[in-house]
């Protein structure tokens, strides 16, 4: 009887699954018949559109408030600039150029901008090095078909240096004159005496690169920002629809979502962008941007990790990963004072585990910082001995010799500073055992591998390590409210030296000084390169530099990262530099996806 | 049942507005920092400041709750912080189609499929199939959804090219004409809309089976069958009707699960909607934008509650509310 009813019973379910799947069926094959419609239509699209993956959205396409690499991308294809800037690779040193004027002359061949992208026909640094006039192009236009002029600059520099603003760019007006008595003299600092004219106005000598580096932020027009209230500007409409001059303006921006540039035809700043569209889509899942770049739905994706380039050169021939400068380094902290004590009472000691510099070139010594490079990075790794990065040949010290892993000199080194073993195994010292916490921020594979390393490094000349992961926020708060004893971060450099904000001996203005590292002589070295009007100039007190910190080891540095870039073989002409991987984008150049070749 | 339903609505009110002041507080007093972007090297100190006076973050805490709760009782939930300082509900206004046509889709796709498997196991009870569908449905209940999610992208997107891997319409959809636009969507929505809606039916179909088992040894459904009623009519009709009852009630309560399980899905599927917005504000900590989320969130969940017992009372008229 059962068995009826089961048999039965099945049948009308059944039905439905057959209904169901009929449905499936049809909706799929519906899919794939719209699909192939519209792969033909979407492959002539994407011929002519080139797909950046990104993890996150642009923050603002205004250059005043922009403070995201991607924004920075992005806003370097819309907006002029007053200069156009360029990496030396054979130096290291950055150079400017205006349409008829350039900072260094670089060997013909060398040179990979053309100045035409320039708004500065040429200038002029006083002979006291207290003002630099600038002449302008006539022949430069807004989208809008006005004309850019020297006011533009003068108004976007009152904006940059707006506090109600609070742009992140106003450090680059520290040296206007005014700004030493704590409020720019703008009347006095940016003077227009005609359209085709600026005049910047220093309250000191300033270097000439310098200079040109602090006078050459983005300008907006003004004619379109001027009635803008500086309350209001920060959440104006006008920051979702740019106004630029560049080789590509703003088609469309879907938030979190898709951003399209395309070509500026009316462009001779420089020329109107070789590849038609540039579509720039958020997706925020690392295996999911690695999925698109191997299905050929995205043509570039940033930081590929060195584990997965076999796979995907592998599972697509038409990829490639290209690299950048050396510009990220990771490294280990160790607070070279005692962070409690100065937290409660602002006095200095040394850390009763880190603070002796023989301790912190024991651990350094401990560390097989090679395995972690050839576990890891492989060859986009490169030792790490200072924050001097050897992409900045002019400054880079090269007769430092690295410090080799020697676990046995190590521990000669604790044993001569009082560390003997306790009956535990771990060093001791006054009745104190050499165990601490080494924190880390939560989601970075690459230092997740490295502390594992690490603790095994030092567990086997007697020290605990004990691992914890914070997330980002949390941790990066704990580091500047002095918290942490021991960490593994990484910094990436900029293009000029100033290194006081992470190893100046005031701690108070040197927000960056987690460690607590204090060192005269530090100070003093990055002041007299400062003042040299010449960067090259400054190469005998940057060696110094890199032999002290070397010496002193006041963090362990332990490699320098080649930022891995995964490329569509269908892009042309890319040239990447420390500069940043999308340094040439608007020279680059798409081949037809059926002309690709492996 | 209208004044009940008014009724709920009234106390729901402290209720949403005791987790915002909750909220409120909470993520005040979790470290981190809205104004963290501008805290680098070549980047004034001053900037920082100047972003928190913005912000109104330099003000104490209680002058703070005091301001927010002015402008919460005039319905200005304030400026997002990490958004270009829109206003928090042009943010979500935004996001929110692009969620609930997900949840609307997930919530079709798990009681058809619950309801249906449910049934085969109720009625095919201890027989392979039902073993078969009940080892299979615990295997993917038990899956977490951005594994699985990542397991569909490698097989469907990757291995057998069928579906697209992220996104919600192909470069240049645009040009497809409507039909074409519509229908690149759903080709895009297949891959996440299986992997949130597999994991809630093969709840649902536990439900279902259960909740029949109970039905069909009811004296009832044995009369039907007495009377010669076809069997369809005694299984769909009599059974499932009254099998359903416990069901309906999920509807309600299921609404705030699958918007969390958009989270993870619009994360991995590069969605903006919903559960992306939520992400973002938590790691930006973007107060304003948490607190308009919690309300979006908090009251759907009141909402689904209510829906779930009104839904209770409209099925069965035993119960009057």
């Amino acid at each position: 009887m059962s068995e009826r009813w089961g048999r039965r019973t099945f049948a009308v379910p059944a039905g439905a699954f057959y209904l169901l799947f009929a449905f499936l069926v049809f909706g799929i094959s519906g899919c794939s018949k719209g699909g192939s419609d519209r792969s033909a239509m979407g492959q002539a699209a994407m011929d002519s559109t080139l797909v950046i993956a990104m993890l996150g959205d642009a923050d603002y396409l205004n250059p005043v408030l922009g403070s995201t690499v991607t924004s920075g991308n992005i806003m370097g294809l819309i907006y002029p600039s007053l200069l156009q800037s360029e990496f030396d690779t054979e130096t290291g040193l950055l150079n400017y150029m205006a349409l008829e004027k350039k900072l260094r002359d670089v060997a013909l061949g060398k040179v990979k901008k053309t100045p035409e992208a320039a708004v500065a026909r040429t200038w002029q640094m006083s002979a006291d090095h207290k003002s630099i006039t600038y002449i302008l192009r006539d022949d430069a236009y807004w989208n809008d078909g006005k004309r850019i002029v020297s006011g533009d600059f003068k108004f976007s520099y009152t904006l940059y240096g707006n506090p109600v603003i609070a742009s992140a760019r106003q450090q680059y007006l520290a040296e206007l004159v005014g700004a030493d008595k704590g409020r720019i003299d703008f009347d006095r600092a940016i003077e227009t005496p005609n359209d085709t004219t600026l005049i910047f106005r220093f309250y000191k000598p300033v270097a000439e690169h310098l200079a040109l580096y602090h006078t050459s932020l983005t300008p907006l027009p003004m004619h379109r920002w001027k009635d803008v209230k500086p309350e209001e500007f920060r959440h104006s409409p006008l920051n979702l629809d740019p106004l630029g001059a560049g080789p590509y303006r703003l088609k469309r921006w879907q938030q979190q979502q898709e951003l399209i540039l395309v070509s500026s035809r009316s462009s001779n700043l420089p020329k109107p962008g070789t590849i038609p569209a540039i579509a720039f889509r958020v997706v925020p899942d690392y295996t999911v941007r690695l999925t698109q770049l191997q299905t050929g739905a995205v043509d570039v994706v940033e930081n590929v990790k060195p584990e997965d380039f076999t796979a995907l050169m592998k599972a697509n021939r038409n990829i490639d990963i290209k690299t950048v400068g050396l510009r990220a380094y990771d490294y280990v902290g160790w607070s070279n004072i005692d962070q409690q004590e100065y937290r409660k009472s602002g006095k200095v000691k040394p850390h009763p585990l880190f603070g002796s510099p023989r301790v912190r070139l024991a651990l350094t010594q401990a560390i097989d910082r090679e395995s972690i490079i050839d576990g890891y990075l492989k060859e986009y790794g490169i030792l790490c001995n200072t924050d001097i990065s050897p992409s900045l040949k002019w400054a880079y010290n090269n007769k430092i010799t690295p410090h080799v892993f020697d676990p046995a000199k190590a521990a000669a080194l604790l044993r001569a500073e009082g560390w003997v073993p306790g009956p535990d195994g771990i060093l001791q010292k006054e009745g104190r055992r050499f165990s601490f916490v080494l924190y880390t921020n939560a989601g970075n594979a690459r230092r997740n591998y490295a502390t594992i390393i690490i603790q095994q490094n030092l567990r086997a000349i007697g020290i605990e390590c004990k691992l914890d992961v914070q997330e980002s926020n949390v941790f990066f708060e704990n580091l500047q409210e002095r918290k942490l004893d021991a960490w593994m971060a990484g910094w990436s450099i900029g293009l000029e030296i100033d290194p006081l904000d992470v190893w100046g001996s005031d701690l108070k203005k040197s927000r960056f000084n987690f460690t607590g590292y204090r060192n005269p002589r530090i100070d003093q070295l990055s002041e007299l390169a400062k003042a040299k009007m010449d960067p090259t100039g400054a190469k005998a007190y940057w060696q110094e530099y890199q032999e002290i910190l070397h010496r002193d080891q006041p963090i362990t540095f332990l490699y320098w990262i080649k930022e891995t870039q995964g490329f569509s073989k269908r892009i042309k002409g890319e040239e990447l530099n420390i500069s940043g991987t999308f340094y040439n984008l608007d020279d680059w150049k798409l081949s037809s996806s059926a002309t690709v070749t492996p | 049942m209208l004044i009940y339903i008014l009724k709920r609505i009234l106390i729901a009110v402290p209720l949403i507005f005791g987790v915002l002041t909750l909220t409120f507080f909470i993520t005040r007093l979790a470290p981190g920092d809205p104004a963290a972007l501008f805290i680098q090297p070549g980047i004034s100190p001053n900037v920082a400041e100047q972003i928190r006076a913005q912000f109104g973050l330099n003000d104490p805490l209680p002058v703070q709750y005091v301001k927010w709760l002015g402008n919460v009782l005039q319905g200005d939930f304030g400026r997002s912080f990490s958004r270009a300082q829109q206003p928090v509900f042009d943010v979500i206004a935004e996001a929110l189609p692009i969620t609930v046509t997900i949840a609307a889709l997930t919530l079709v796709a798990n009681f058809t499929f619950g309801i249906l498997i449910g049934i085969v196991s109720a009625v095919r009870q201890n027989s392979f199939l039902d073993r078969f569908l009940t080892v299979t449905g615990l295997f993917f209940y038990s899956m977490p959804e951005f594994w699985f999610a990542l397991m569909m992208i490698i097989l469907f997107a990757l291995k057998f090219p069928l579906f697209p891997a992220s996104g919600l319409n192909e470069i240049g959809a645009e040009s497809f004409g409507f039909v074409g636009f519509v229908m690149d969507r759903i080709w895009h929505l297949v891959i996440p809309v299986t992997v949130l809606s597999v994991n809630g039916a093969a709840g649902i179909a536990r439900y279902v089976r259960g909740s029949m088992l109970e039905v069909i040894r009811q004296d009832y459904i044995r009369t039907a069958r007495a009377k010669g009623l076809p069997e369809n009519v005694v299984i769909f009709k009599h059974a499932l009707r009254n099998a359903l009852l416990p069901v309906v009630t999920l509807m309600g309560s299921s609404l705030p699960f699958i918007f969390s399980g958009a989270l993870f899905i619009e994360v991995i599927f590069a969605f903006p909607g919903m559960g992306r917005v939520t992400v973002d504000a938590i790691f930006a900590r973007d107060y304003p934008l948490i607190i308009a989320n919690t309300f979006i969130s908090g009251s759907l969940i009141v909402l689904g509650n209510l829906v779930a017992d009104v839904l209770y009372a409209v099925v069965d008229p035993r119960i009057k509310l």
